[in-house]
């Protein structure tokens, strides 16, 4: 077993960090920790870093208490804290030769910048970096020594959306390589791009533990759909197909149902009958946001509005999602993945 | 972890990082010089006059190069994360701190000389006892001075208390110990509290050589106690050393730092020989 923790809690004077987290990570996964600010994300890999001591529960990495044995422990963790603070004055090559230096055994610095794709800036100093340079670097730093658990704590936050997708690709290039990697994200697409399994974090507890796939089996949101038609409808029958109507949108009439199937066959039918033209149709199936908002309960939003995945929903900030009822229209047509 | 070879990594980044920041460079060699000359012309007006000048002045630079430099440092490095990034690899506390100290001290020889050539050129200083007895003075001095400059910056909360700290230290290193104002000139009491302050046996060896050409049989006693200043300040300081500023300080261990330095110094001053810059060299 990789990481195993048992009712782990963690306690900064009146505030509980974590409430009895129990997990079990095994080798050769991604797995990411997602959840808003302050779930207990950070304080629950600190623990796992060795950075911090538990205030209950118990916890083993490799089998190795991270506190007492963290000697041994550290020649297995690559860690990237979510903020590296990097010498201005020395270059890339240098920072990652020093910290070549603190390992027993460690792989080449090539091979780090390889993993990383910084070989072309290895002698470029370190204030001459763009934000996602840095970044891969700090992943670089991580890897020197070729752990056999690699540790991202929030490793995208704060970088522009081409630099997010840079870096994912550095992460999915460490998932084929078959390393194994615990990441901390409250970015939802990060979530279901790059884990295997995603644990939810909320309020210091474990609220959800699955494949993406398999949570998204368990989202309890309901489809929506939405269609344009030319020409007055009545739309009972989609109603008496089990459709919910749930108002309009500009010519757009939306509606939420748990048969998209049977919805479309009886809109099939509806125009076939009054003699209508659909103009458009879109879909929106639930999600793994859905589910996120349902369950966090859309902890820093407002009342209002979801929005695409795509976007990079930064569920942590609060200012562009919320947990509220509504949809938007989905910039997407019938045939498309919504999210995408 | 191979601890020589992240040591030497450890001192070889950071010489490496000292001398690309323009910053560090005019600190380090433009300051010094800067301080020298202005010293030189408005107090050295002879040869001998500058040659008495030096050891305070030297001294005055170890001072403020441990306690501004080396304190001041090491408080930004753990401010701005660096040792906590250190902590989550096996490189140890005592491997930081020794490479840290060794880097400040290189950089502080750098000075030191520089001062030394500059006065040798400039105000033609008169060395009364052979320069080579300088190598040791400041190496013990570097040595007693780097550990507290590190204990300072071990200490300090914040970047907003480690110069309170410094300059609570600083001033009176340097007005009581006859590094800024001649110890001959100095009140009795003052004297007797200055016996207590490693500055003053800083002054005291450098005084020996520059200014009354002493045997380094007679710089023994200032040179031991300097060497086990260092010995207790190196000792204690992995023992206070924190990975973040939100480490608490260990009061314990800083109670036995303190203790022991006070305890050198209370013995130097209860049975040390008199300090032979009481007398007034003219």
């Amino acid at each position: 077993m990789l990481i195993e923790t048992v009712g782990l809690e963690k306690q900064y004077g009146e505030v509980h960090a974590l409430r009895g987290v129990s997990v079990s990570i095994e080798e050769g996964s991604v797995v990411g920790i997602l959840g808003p600010n302050g779930a207990g994300k950070t304080t629950f890999v600190e623990i796992v870093e060795g950075l911090r001591r538990q205030s209950a529960g118990s916890v083993r990495v490799f089998g190795l208490d991270p506190v007492t044995e963290s000697s041994a422990l550290k020649q297995r963790l690559g860690v990237q804290l979510q903020s590296t603070h990097l010498p201005e004055d020395l270059t890339v090559r240098e920072v990652l030769g020093l910290y070549r230096s603190f390992y027993e055994e460690a792989g080449t610095i090539e091979a780090a910048l390889d993993y990383v794709d910084l070989s072309a800036k290895e002698n470029a100093r370190t204030r001459e970096l763009s934000g996602g340079q840095k970044q891969r670097l700090a992943i670089a730093m991580a890897l020197i020594h070729d752990p056999d658990l690699i540790l991202l704590d929030e490793p995208t936050t704060g970088l522009d959306p081409a630099a997010r997708r840079e870096l994912h690709g550095v992460i999915l290039g460490l998932k084929e390589r078959g390393k194994s990697i615990l990441l901390t994200t409250h970015y939802i697409e990060e979530a279901e791009t790059l884990c295997d399994r995603v644990i939810i974090l909320c309020d210091g507890r474990s609220v959800a533990d699955g494949s993406p796939f398999e949570l998204l089996e368990q989202a309890q949101g309901r489809n929506t759909v939405w269609i344009e038609v030319e020409g007055e409808i009545d739309f009972l029958p989609l109603v008496w197909a089990g459709a919910e109507p749930c108002g309009q949108e500009g010519r757009h009439l939306r509606f939420q149902t748990d048969d998209p199937a049977g919805f479309v066959v009886a809109l099939g039918q509806l125009l076939q009958e009054q003699e209508l033209t659909l103009t458009d149709l879109r879909l929106k199936r639930p999600n793994l946001e859905d589910m996120y908002l349902e369950l966090v309960g859309g902890v820093e939003g407002g009342g209002g509005q979801s929005i695409g995945v795509d976007a990079g929903v930064d569920v942590g900030t609060g200012s562009e999602v919320d947990g509220g009822s509504g949809d938007v229209l989905p910039d997407t047509s019938i045939n498309e993945d919504p999210k995408r | 972890m191979n601890t020589f070879r992240g040591l030497k990594m450890l001192y070889w980044t950071g010489l490496i990082s000292v001398t690309r920041s323009r910053a560090a460079l005019f600190w380090t060699l433009a300051f010094p010089a800067f301080f020298l000359f202005v010293f030189g012309f408005v107090f050295g007006g002879s040869p001998g006059g500058a040659t008495y000048l030096m050891p305070g002045l030297w001294t005055i630079t170890v001072i403020s190069a441990t306690f501004f430099g080396t304190s001041m440092t090491m408080v930004t490095e753990r401010e701005n994360g660096t040792f906590r990034r250190y902590h989550v690899t096996p490189v140890t506390p005592q491997a930081i701190v020794t490479a840290f100290g060794l880097v400040q001290a290189t950089t502080l020889v750098l000075s030191l000389i520089l001062q030394g050539v500059l006065a040798w050129l400039v105000f033609k200083v008169d060395p009364q006892g052979p320069i080579y007895l300088l190598l040791p003075v400041f190496a013990a001095g570097i040595f007693a001075f780097t550990p507290l400059g590190l204990i300072v910056g071990s200490i300090s909360r914040d970047m907003k208390t480690a110069p309170v700290v410094s300059n609570l230290l600083f001033f009176p290193l340097m007005f009581l110990s006859g590094a800024a104002v001649p110890f001959f000139m100095l009140p009795d009491a003052v004297q007797k509290i200055a016996r207590l302050l490693p500055s003053t046996y800083l002054v005291e060896a450098l005084q020996g050589v520059m200014v009354r050409g002493e045997s380094l049989g007679k710089l023994s006693g200032p040179i031991a106690v300097l060497v086990l200043t260092g010995v207790v300040g190196f000792t204690l300081n992995t023992l206070l050393f924190r990975w973040e500023s939100t480490d608490p300080v260990n009061r314990r261990n800083l109670a036995i730092a303190l203790g022991g330095l006070a305890l050198i110094y209370a013995a130097a001053a209860l049975f040390g020989p008199e300090l032979r810059m009481r007398i007034n060299p003219s």
